[in-house]
């Protein structure tokens, strides 16, 4: 059971976890008095925000999951189990750490002792909060007004992108996770992409049932709710349109019936990084013609 | 070891499982204990054990049993728990945990478990697991281990139940062998015949309550003993003098 | 062993005992010498015993901080879960019994669960307590369960079964509800040494030596155990005493050592009969053997553990049952030959 359910929801859920030690330092890091020259990266994520803020020169290792941009010096640093030692080998003078690592804590306190700094990435709740890392990053890399001009740009992009394809009254939608249906309210991250918008997420009726925003549907439930989209997360595990709709009962949803099943891009909704804006002009364009 | 036992009563809840009783046991000598099943033999077995909390009092040459601390009881089980992987050495060896301490194996110990396997003819099959003995075997190690202790009284329960004849009267025998070095012998029995034949006194049981106790012949031939088995039984004496009890059915009588 | 003119052969060699506890030394210092980082054994050996020539700077950190507390904690955990383990398949005569039984993983889960999904401030960094207190009150709730404090073997084992149910069924309720928990409480059930610190290391042992010590101490009169319980009293030990005594203290051990490691697998049922295979002996004075065995098997898990799939961490508990399982086939096939 384990197994099944965690290959699918967790690479999926690594974008929107919740903190969950708040006893973990909250202040990523003091601004450096010189910047780092030797950075790892153990997050997908910052690692595309590294290179977007122009600090990409002074990575030298980047984790297993990272992929992007293709350039980046990949190793098999692992991501979710960090190896101290490992990491320790390639004498880094920072090392962005994730809190959902596995004992990320103890990560951090050994990596100190170590005398190797530590940026401890907080899985970001929202947009808000995506930005903030970005220019958190920024001052601890050196690079303190790129990451703000960035930030900007990515502000105004995304608030043209809005402006041009929010719905005027809320279009409801579906977000399926994995073909058991679970799925995603608006308290995640990829939720409040979609507030903003206007769409109205079927998930929020069920928000209740997982505190951390990912409650299982049940068929009835969908069909019932009739969403007149459908975003598919699930597309590496066989998902398609074709194969909605041959789910019983299915063919009916307004969705399915007037083709409005639409796959996302592999790992973009993940991450919180500079692509954040291709993730809205995606979702913007593939729904532009929907009402 | 002789026993004194006064009034000796042991309730489990409300029910009186042995009432009042009062008897002697011999010291050196076989005593027996009969009677049909739920009698309380095996109770008053546990509480030779320190097994069952009682109220009365069981006394050896004056001195409360349960209070000093040399008794040297050794019990031969009706259904011995057999443990796996242990070969028949070892499991006598537990024998001597009385009188040289757990886990000694001290060249007295191990002298004594030589001794006792070869009087028990076991010695060849020392390295033997103890799991894969025949029941004759199982019953020869397990009064080795008696042996090994070097009790002052040996409590046995039903030893030759699950024996066929011939092992039955060899188990018996080297009872009879114990006896004679001095240890007071204890044992319950079904079998009457077997027990008249090798027991010195006989106790009858019934519902808890001592029926009749006394020299084994006696109490073979005595009426209160047909009255204990609702007159379902015939006692026969053979030519040599042996008492012979055979169970009879109801039709006949 | 040889024979004596009139007296059996000794049934159990403390030659055995000391041989096993070279092999751990020997381990433990090649698991101090490995990792991701070369640092020639010489250089470690120096470290570790503070002779002129050890390392310094970074090395050292690695060897004193990282790699020591580590095979440290791997010992404690080891010879913690091998004797629990030995010591309940004595008591409930039971050859597959492991010192999870009467609840404690599923309440030691459970106890972890609590902690990572409540939103309580430094909730998580109690987790250890959580843990520890869960699986202590499982084993209490079988006992009470059970119907008399002096229970016997086979009914505290079903209301050791019904308990661990009960504690995994509102732990996958808690984490069905808290999706955020799935990661961080499956890689703990999957126990790793990777939190090993000195602190963890100095409250950890503490426990597991009280434990450990008070089984040692039994460890003679445990062999009582393994008859029935009147037997046990004419040879002299009150089983049903002996009985909470060892249950209380193996349960004290395995509690520690899955606060301290999560759920390791595999060490409590393997190691006890890894050892009484190879010496083919059933007495409980092998006790400190397979405390040692269990460190010495630990401490080469968590070895591979770290350095298999460097740099990325395997769960010990895949290590542990992937060399477990085919060493119990070997034993238990040797056994069969034997008995035949």
């Amino acid at each position: 059971m384990f197994e099944f359910f965690l290959k699918r929801k967790l690479v999926r859920v690594a974008p929107a976890l919740i903190l969950v030690s708040t006893f973990l330092s909250t202040a990523p890091l003091a601004q450096a008095s010189t910047p780092p020259t030797r950075i790892i990266s153990l997050s997908p994520s910052a690692t595309e925000i590294l290179f977007g803020i122009g600090a990409g020169s002074q990575v030298i290792a980047v984790d297993d999951n990272s992929d992007y941009p293709t350039n980046a010096p990949f190793s098999k640093l692992s991501s979710f189990t960090p190896n101290v030692e490992a990491i320790a080998a390639y004498h880094p003078d920072l090392v962005v750490l994730q809190s959902s690592a596995t004992g990320a804590a103890n990560v951090q306190a050994q990596l100190l002792k170590l005398k190797i700094n530590v940026f401890l990435e907080v899985t970001p709740n929202n947009i808000t909060d995506a930005y903030a890392e970005f220019v958190a990053l920024g001052k601890a890399t050196g690079h303190p007004s790129r990451a703000l001009a960035l930030v900007a740009s990515m502000k105004s992009q995304i608030a043209e992108i809005i402006a041009k394809y929010r719905k005027k009254s809320p279009v409801s939608i579906y977000h399926e996770l994995d073909n058991t249906l679970y799925s995603a309210d608006s308290s995640t991250f990829i939720g409040q992409i979609y507030s903003d918008f206007n769409f109205a997420n079927i998930a929020d009726a069920a928000s209740g049932a997982d505190s951390g925003g990912y409650p299982q549907l049940t068929p009835e439930a969908v069909i019932k709710a009739n969403p007149k989209v459908i975003f598919l997360d699930d597309a590496p595990y066989g998902e398609s349109s074709s194969t909605v709709a041959s789910r019983p009962g299915w063919s009916g949803i307004s969705a399915v019936k007037y083709k409005h099943v639409i796959t996302l891009p592999l790992d973009i909704p993940d991450r919180w990084g500079p692509r954040m804006v291709d993730f809205y002009r995606f979702i913007g364009q593939a729904t532009a013609k929907i009402n | 070891m002789s026993i004194v036992i006064t009034d000796l009563t042991v309730r489990y809840g409300d029910k009186v499982v042995l009432d009042d009783i009062s008897l002697d046991i011999a010291d050196g000598k076989w005593t027996c204990l009969v009677g049909p099943n739920g009698a309380g033999k095996t109770t008053f077995l546990k509480v030779l054990l320190g097994m069952a909390p009682y109220s009365g009092s069981i006394q050896d040459q004056g001195v409360e049993v349960f209070k000093s601390h040399h008794r040297n009881v050794a019990f031969v089980p009706q259904h011995p728990q057999i443990p796996q992987g242990m070969t028949v050495a070892e499991y006598v060896m537990l024998g001597r945990s009385k009188r040289d301490g757990w886990g000694n194996e001290s060249l007295t110990s191990r002298s004594y478990v030589h001794k006792v396997l070869t009087e028990t003819h076991l010695f060849g099959m020392q390295n033997n697991l103890v799991a894969q003995l025949s029941g004759g075997e199982m019953q020869r190690a397990l009064i080795a281990r008696a042996l090994a202790q070097e009790p002052e009284l040996i409590l046995l329960d039903e030893p030759t139940s699950a024996l066929d004849l011939h092992h039955q009267i060899s188990v018996l025998n080297n009872i009879e062998l114990l006896k004679d070095g001095g240890v007071t012998v204890i044992s319950t029995m079904h079998d009457l015949t077997l027990a008249a034949m090798f027991a010195e006194r006989i106790v009858v049981l019934q519902g808890g309550k001592i029926l009749l106790s006394g020299d084994s012949q006696q109490v073979i031939h005595s009426p209160e003993l047909k009255r204990a088995y609702d007159n379902r039984i015939d006692v026969y004496t053979l030519d040599s003098g042996r008492p012979v009890v055979v169970a009879s059915k109801d039709r006949d009588n | 062993m040889s024979t004596e003119h009139g007296a059996i052969a000794r049934i159990w060699n403390w030659r055995i005992t000391a041989f096993c506890a070279l092999i751990l030394f020997l381990v433990a210092l090649a698991a101090v010498s490995f990792g991701p980082i070369s640092i020639s054994f010489i250089k470690v050996f120096k470290t570790l015993f503070d002779l002129p020539g050890g390392s310094t700077g970074l090395d050292r950190t690695v060897i004193m901080q990282l790699r020591l507390p580590r095979v440290v904690l791997g010992i404690l955990v080891g010879s913690a879960l091998a004797t629990s383990g030995a010591v309940y398949q004595t008591v409930f005569h039971n050859p597959l019994a492991d010192p999870y039984l009467l609840g404690a993983a599923s309440g030691a889960g459970l106890g972890a669960t609590i902690a990572i999904t409540s939103t309580h401030h430094n909730l998580a960094g109690a987790l250890p307590i959580f843990a520890f207190a869960g699986g202590v009150l499982a084993v209490l709730t079988s006992f009470f369960i059970s119907g008399k404090f002096f229970a016997d073997p086979n009914s505290l084992l079903l209301s050791g079964i019904a308990v661990g149910s009960f504690a995994t069924a509102i732990q996958t309720y808690l984490q069905q509800r808290h999706s955020a928990a799935l990661r961080p409480v499956y890689s703990w059930i999957l126990g790793d040494l990777t939190n090993a610190n000195w602190s963890v290391v100095a409250w950890s042992s503490i426990y597991i030596a009280i434990a450990l010590i008070v089984l040692f101490m039994v460890a003679k009169q445990l062999d009582g155990l393994m008859l029935s319980d009147e037997e046990a009293y004419s040879l002299g030990i009150n089983p049903k005493k002996l009985r909470i005594i060892a249950v209380a203290a193996a349960t004290l051990a395995t509690a520690t050592a899955v606060s301290a490691s999560g759920l390791i697998g595999f060490v409590g049922i393997v190691v006890p009969h890894l050892v009484r295979g190879l010496t083919h002996r059933v007495t409980n004075r092998s006790l400190i053997t397979i405390a040692m065995a269990g460190a010495a098997f630990l401490v080469l898990a968590d070895l591979g553990a770290r350095t298999l799939l460097s740099p990325a961490e395997l769960p010990i508990g895949v290590i542990t049952a992937f060399v477990g399982a085919p060493f119990f086939l070997v034993v238990l096939r040797n056994r069969r030959k034997v008995s035949q």
